[in-house]
């Protein structure tokens, strides 16, 4: 790991402070506004802010471009990017135009399928992969060179993130992939949000086991519940997730009113425990569609104020 | 009501399962029927029963062994499910799928037989006849 | 073998509409292999639709003959006096016999009666699945014999997405992730070094997006 970005994440996480950060989620629409809002509720609580990329293949207002509003702001943005819809080009153009803006983080993501989002019928992409998508910002970076070998007039030298899914089949595989995106050049992951944190731990160990915590700053992925039902579904209905039928229980066990308390208890008590976790370097909140509520969490989990 | 309706009814079946020799029209002149024997039902392609529909059928019976007794093990599956695809395209062509049935029967059994024939004499005159013959 | 389906049958009447004498042609390779366009199909074919056009009101003559292939000339030239008594010719072959029919009888529409989908195999009678897209550098040597760049959704070639659950793929619980099944025959292979392994970018020149290709041997040409 070595100190050749500015980015402020990769600063935090290098000091060895437990960093957080959280989603957002840019607009159906163009309206900077909603971006904004968005970036007032999570101030002051967040290291960095994920901005998602046409997430589940709904078209929304780009990452680029979301993650410019909050620049302005002066929040600090990863901008999330896809391999499913810009081929090569267009992704080497928008890094380069990404960190002409200020843009110094970056999670490098295949992208879930189109056939779930708003345009089934589009012809997707997929020119490049997502372990390519890493290793070619990497060498932008380190080589200052392009795909194509051409010599950049500036490199992006941005702070590479991938994703990492310890609860996706098949299991033993999922550590020899965290390797490879780290051999590829990935900084930092980002993980599923854990409900299972058994199995979390056991991910974590083989980790360690191959001294992956020494390359790779990993934080902890959450998202609290807010209902019974949401908890079913997500694990039945959402590719990678693993909600354990005790936390089902749980959260069926408290009366409606009470289920978000419970559902904001069970995610302080995650974020406890990753506190403790060898390896894992921060918490990544994913509170989709519900920002409001992150600063709450970070608050009652002890984690402010965030450093400067 | 000009003519009366008097439905055509092709049958197919196969020799194990009934033999035309034991069917009797007598008495019977609200109907015609017309026999086609195979050695096992599963020989009955799909185009044979179009074709029966185009040759002026109303209605097309296939009688096939009960199921487990196919003297071929699975002649009469084969059968059905052929039946069934037909039945569809006969939907899309728009002239009902409803006319094209299968039935199964015990060997020689005639009541059988002949129960099979008047409910599809039954399902005819509801249907009225065939809008492509 | 090519894999194709016939069209609905509401399909085709709409694109047989303008004619009243038509040839159905089938093709006695890919398509009969797979129920779409082999001699019974054209006889299913030609029965539906004189069913259909009678109980419409409509006038339609329909000959009926089906060839070995319809992607050589060799066997097309066999269609020609049949061609030449119809206005147009409804083929039951691929995309690629279509189209080789339509370049040789330029004056007789040629109209396509099924849907070409994939290159794939028969997995078990009645079912037919994709193996492969055709990208013109085949490195199933690294992937135990088994296609991501054809058998994956994403195309990924560095291991399976986040979306991979009990072996199958997110976009449909019937679908087995192809990566799932890598892993396992890599494994069965003892070859489960492979999957460390960076593969880098795909050279997608050799593919379709190089534009249509083409393959010449010199050494057959005289």
């Amino acid at each position: 790991m070595n100190m050749n970005t500015n980015s402020k994440l990769q600063e935090i996480l290098s000091k060895g402070e437990f960093a957080v950060t959280a989603e957002c989620g840019p607009p159906r629409g163009a309206t900077p506004e909603v971006v904004r809002k968005k970036g007032e509720l999570l101030k002051g609580y967040v290291d960095a802010v994920n901005v998602t990329d046409n997430q589940t293949a709904i078209v929304r207002m780009s990452s680029i471009a979301a993650c410019a509003h909050l620049l302005q702001m002066g929040l600090e943005p990863v901008m999330q990017m896809v391999t499913r819809d810009r081929n090569r080009i267009a992704l080497q153009s928008d890094i380069l135009g990404a960190y002409s803006l200020g843009i110094k983080n970056i999670l490098c993501l295949s992208g879930d399928h189109q056939s779930f989002g708003s345009q089934p019928d589009a012809l997707n992409d997929f020119d490049i992969d997502s372990m390519n998508l890493i290793r070619t910002v990497q060498t932008m970076r380190d080589q200052g060179k392009d795909m194509s070998g051409f010599e950049l007039n500036g490199p992006p030298r941005m702070f590479i993130g991938a994703a990492a899914n310890p609860f996706a089949d098949p299991f033993e595989y999922r550590v020899i992939r965290l390797a490879k995106k780290i051999d590829a050049g990935a900084d930092f992951i980002q993980t599923q949000c854990i409900y299972n944190m058994d199995r979390f731990k056991e991910w974590m160990k083989m980790a360690r086991d191959e001294g992956l915590t020494e390359k790779v700053h990993i934080l902890g992925g959450v998202t609290p519940l807010k209902s019974a039902g949401m908890a079913r579904f997500m694990n039945n209905k959402v590719a990678g997730m693993d909600v354990p039928e005790p936390l089902i229980k749980r959260m069926a066990g408290v009366p409606k009113d009470k289920a978000i308390e419970e559902g904001i208890n069970i995610c302080l008590e995650t974020i406890a425990e990753l506190r403790d976790i060898e390896g894992v370097h921060g918490v990544h909140i994913m509170a989709i569609e519900w920002e409001e509520i992150v600063g709450q969490i970070v608050e009652s989990a002890g984690l402010t104020p965030r450093p400067k | 009501m000009d003519k009366k309706f008097i439905p055509k009814i092709t049958v197919f079946h196969c020799i194990n399962a009934f033999s035309e020799a034991s069917w009797s029209s007598v008495g019977r002149d609200d109907f015609e029927i017309k026999f086609i024997k195979l050695p096992c039902s599963s020989m009955v392609k799909d185009v044979f029963l179009l074709r029966a529909f185009e040759a002026g059928a109303d209605g097309v019976v296939v009688l096939v062994c009960p199921e487990g007794q196919c003297r071929y093990v699975e002649g009469n599956i084969r059968a059905k499910k052929r039946v069934a695809w037909v039945q569809n395209l006969l939907d899309d062509i728009g002239i009902g799928g409803r006319r094209l049935s299968l039935s199964n029967m015990a060997a020689r059994d005639t009541a059988a037989a002949t129960q099979i024939i008047d409910d599809a004499l039954k399902n005819l005159a509801e249907l009225g006849p065939n809008p492509a013959a | 073998m090519i894999v194709a389906e016939q069209k609905p049958l509401s399909e085709i009447k709409e694109i047989i509409a303008p004619y009243k004498k038509i040839l159905i042609l089938g093709c006695g390779t890919c398509v009969k292999t797979c129920f779409a366009g082999g001699e019974d199909e054209v006889a299913v074919l030609a029965s539906a639709l004189r069913l259909a056009c009678k109980k419409d009101g409509k006038e339609i003559e329909i000959e009926e003959l089906t060839i070995e292939r319809q992607c050589e000339d060799e066997f097309i030239r066999e269609s020609a006096p049949a061609i030449s008594r119809n206005q147009g010719v409804l083929s039951l072959a691929c995309g690629a016999g279509v189209q080789a029919l339509a370049r040789r009888f330029a004056k007789t529409p040629v109209l396509p009666g099924v849907n070409t989908t994939f290159i794939g195999v028969l997995e078990r009678q009645g079912i037919f699945t994709e193996e492969c897209s055709g990208c013109g550098n085949c490195r199933l040597d690294i992937f135990g014999g088994i296609c991501p760049v054809t058998r994956c959704a994403k195309k990924l070639l560095n291991g399976p997405c986040g979306g991979s659950q009990n072996g199958k793929c997110e976009i449909n619980p019937e679908t087995d992730c192809a990566w799932q099944l890598i892993i396992d025959r890599l494994k069965a292979l003892g070859q489960m070094d492979n999957l460390r392994r960076y593969i880098p970018p795909k050279n997608w020149r050799t593919s379709l997006s190089g534009g249509p290709r083409k393959l010449v041997r010199e050494d057959h040409i005289i």
